[in-house]
């Protein structure tokens, strides 16, 4: 069951290139993003290891449910619904830029609205099944396309343009303090623990996590690599320039001998992928929250059919998810996600260190 | 039920997309080649020449059937945009794999085509880019008679697939603009022209500061500075042996330079090792010690590299990148200021070490 956690982990690392996270990063490197990178790894262990010890004490059970158990009702269902929108905005930010993306790379005369309302259909589909499948969805998505990723990513690490030069003047800005939102951006990497509060309900009785060493270093390989290829590619102030930071840079490189020339297209069909499964994920857990609201709704891990509440809330998100790129551009959609990222630094931060507290509060003896 | 409704509701999606602005390949021309010149006219500057390539179903040397279109325009998206006029179908640029900018446009100011280039989703950033001369309208109309497909001969003498001249300096557009923007490394392109025949000649480097044409390389000086960039492809090289001329052919080349000191005058070190065979050599040289004709060949070379550094710093560019390593090395709030006083006072000093592998077939 181990795997189910890694996937999970990888799904949000491999993630971040859709979330402007280089982009922020890179817009900081003379003022922080250096030693966020640094610091992010520290923060985002500690508090996976925080977040997993004090869930293995509540096996099958999500976070709602440990909730529950202490605090009042009405606190759980604030929270809940807080938890939703966060989860619901994350992937709408991802769908949306992926949705613009595609416009921008793939056929500028398709009309956006309804690339995005094709995807959003079928992520909210495959977000109405049941918590089990969703976990299967993952790891067939971080199977399937994770080999594609790490040959892209080999590729460019290995490639003559990448000017080491250009790396080493950035990196010697590893002194200035790193800045709220460069932090913010740098700990995204790390975020995808937090899946485990819905996906504990999965996890037997006798679970352990096992090889959480492994997810710090891990995450810091694909943070620097997220942060300092495109600076080897474009140099230190060219890098600057472009919006879709990693769409340009895949574009820099050329297979000679694949199927197709420009590396472009393989990136953005894997990223299509994986903003699939990523925006599954996401409206899939908010909806898991916002049922665990009400009281008619038992959690079920893996039911046969998928109740209707399902699709109702679901339908909900998805709607959001249209009017939000309606009523948005790409630069407020960049400003509002950095935002986001801090938000859920916050949040996330907060909402480890309350389950931490309260399963440490139950081994008290009384 | 459910999967009936779902089912539907797709179907339904699908509709709304039907006839979107998705072009068949039939109703479009693939643009293979871009030539932007400046036409000496103050209200149309640019001259835009495109290389539309016409699909034909025979595959064979000197097969490739073009079509050109050229428009004088006060921009250069203006006269794209004003092209699509002349044209029966929808522009693609997504194959035009050559940039070509014309000689006098480029001793002006190129960041305005490059910007646009950049700005345009459809133009690849692996596109090659050169200098036309004299201008680029000219070499897009050259037709090489052993073109098999439209736009391939000169994609072949820049790629790695076809011709490996030692004179040929290809870079791409990002490779390109990462170079006009960064601070301590400035562009370079190489030139194409025309025999006055079917084929193209490229065998001249010119050196950009960050907007223009600052210096063009001769030919020679284009081969000594490709090796020395490490943009080696096999090349070959003249040298005297106690007044016999010796032709070496260079197998394997590597280079690498750094920096001594952060006071002027700074020391810039370059090494280069190459392997090299001989091609063509007085008799009996393999009996002979090898050592002193690896040393004369060495200090020739040097001799020649270190001219051609001094050429580069006069002309107040830098090519190599040295500025971006003392950036590097030397980190600081005013580094980039402390390299351009530094600069113009820098020493030179190479250090060639040649390894001659045997002498050819014969003795």
């Amino acid at each position: 069951m181990n795997r189910y956690f890694f996937y999970n982990f990888m799904l949000v690392s491999l993630m971040n290139l859709m979330l402007f996270v280089p982009h922020i990063l890179v817009k900081n490197r003379y003022s922080g993003g250096v030693s966020a990178l640094i610091a992010a790894p520290v923060i985002g262990a500690i508090l996976m290891y925080m977040f997993t010890s004090a869930m293995a004490r509540y096996p099958g059970l999500g976070y709602p449910e440990i909730l529950k158990k202490y605090c009042p009702r009405w606190l759980v269902s604030l929270t809940s619904v807080y938890f939703a929108i966060m989860w619901w905005f994350s992937s709408t930010i991802v769908v949306v830029a992926y949705a613009v993306l595609i416009n921008r790379f793939f056929n500028p005369d398709a009309n956006t609205t309804v690339i995005l309302i094709m995807m959003v259909l079928a992520a909210a589909y495959a977000a109405s099944r049941s918590t089990l499948t969703i976990a299967f969805i993952i790891e067939i998505g971080i199977i399937v396309n994770a080999p594609i990723i790490l040959f892209i990513m080999f590729k460019m690490v290995r490639s003559p343009q990448l000017n080491f030069d250009s790396i080493r003047v950035i990196a010697n800005y590893v002194t200035v303090m790193p800045t709220v939102i460069t932090l913010a951006a740098a700990t995204l990497i790390f975020t995808g623990y937090i899946h485990l509060a819905l996906f504990n309900r999965l996890f037997p009785p006798n679970f352990r996590f096992k090889h959480l060493y492994v997810y710090p270093i891990l995450g810091f390989i694909i943070l620097l690599i997220t942060f300092f290829v495109p600076i080897g590619f474009h140099g230190t102030e060219g890098v600057d320039r472009y919006i879709y930071l990693w769409a340009v840079t895949s574009d820099s490189l050329i297979m000679q001998y694949g199927f197709i020339e420009r590396v472009i297209f393989l990136f953005l069909i894997v990223f299509l992928n994986l903003t699939l499964v990523y925006t599954m994920s996401g409206w899939h857990l908010g909806m898991e929250y916002i049922k665990s609201c009400f009281k008619a709704c038992k959690p079920e891990i893996d039911s046969p059919k998928a109740p209707k509440a399902n699709y109702i809330i679901l339908a909900v998100f998805a709607t959001a998810t249209v009017l939000y790129l309606i009523f948005t551009n790409e630069k407020i959609n960049y400003l509002i996600t950095s935002y986001w990222l801090v938000l859920r630094m916050f949040t996330e931060i907060v909402g480890v260190l309350w389950v931490f507290i309260l399963s440490r509060r139950r081994l008290k003896p009384e | 039920m459910n999967r009936y409704a779902a089912l539907l509701s797709l179907l339904l999606a699908l509709l709304t997309i039907s006839g979107c602005g998705f072009k068949d390949i039939d109703k479009r021309f693939f643009v293979v080649a871009t030539g932007i010149d400046w036409s000496g006219n103050k209200s149309k500057p640019y001259r835009i020449t495109l290389q539309l390539a016409i699909p034909s179903p025979k595959i064979e040397p000197g097969a490739s059937k073009i079509q050109y279109e050229t428009i004088d325009a006060p921009s250069i998206a203006e006269g794209v945009r004003m092209l699509k006029a002349y044209v029966d179908k929808e522009l693609d640029f997504g194959h035009c794999k050559m940039m070509i900018i014309g000689e006098e446009l480029a001793k002006r100011d190129i960041n305005h085509s490059i910007e646009w280039m950049l700005r345009r989703r459809d133009i690849q950033s692996v596109a090659t880019l050169a200098i036309g001369r004299p201008t680029a309208e000219t070499v897009l109309h050259v037709r090489p008679a052993s073109e098999r497909y439209p736009g391939n001969a000169l994609l072949l003498s820049f790629g790695a697939d076809g011709t490996e001249s030692s004179y040929n300096y290809a870079e791409t557009l990002s490779g390109f603009a990462r170079r006009v923007s960064e601070k301590g490394m400035d562009p370079a392109l190489a030139i194409i022209t025309n025999d006055g025949k079917e084929s193209y000649i490229i065998n001249q480097v010119a050196l950009f500061d960050k907007e223009k044409i600052k210096t063009i390389l001769t030919p020679a000086e284009t081969q000594l500075f490709n090796q020395m960039s490490d943009h080696f492809t096999k090349a070959s090289m003249h040298g005297m042996f106690k007044g016999t001329p010796l032709v070496i052919a260079i197998n394997q080349l590597n280079s690498s330079f750094r920096l001594q000191g952060h006071t002027a005058p700074v020391r810039i070190t370059m090494k280069v090792k190459m392997d090299v065979v001989f091609e063509e050599a007085p008799n009996g040289l393999f009996d002979k010690d090898w050592l002193s004709v690896e040393d004369a060949l060495a200090t020739e070379y040097e001799k020649a590299a270190v001219a051609l550094l001094k050429k580069i710093q006069r002309h107040g560019v830098d090519p190599f990148g040295f500025g971006l390593r003392y950036r590097a090395v030397y980190p600081g709030k005013n580094a980039w200021n402390n390299w351009t006083q530094l600069y113009p006072d820098a020493e030179f000093n190479v250090e060639a070490m040649v390894k001659i592998e045997g002498t050819g077939l014969i003795r």
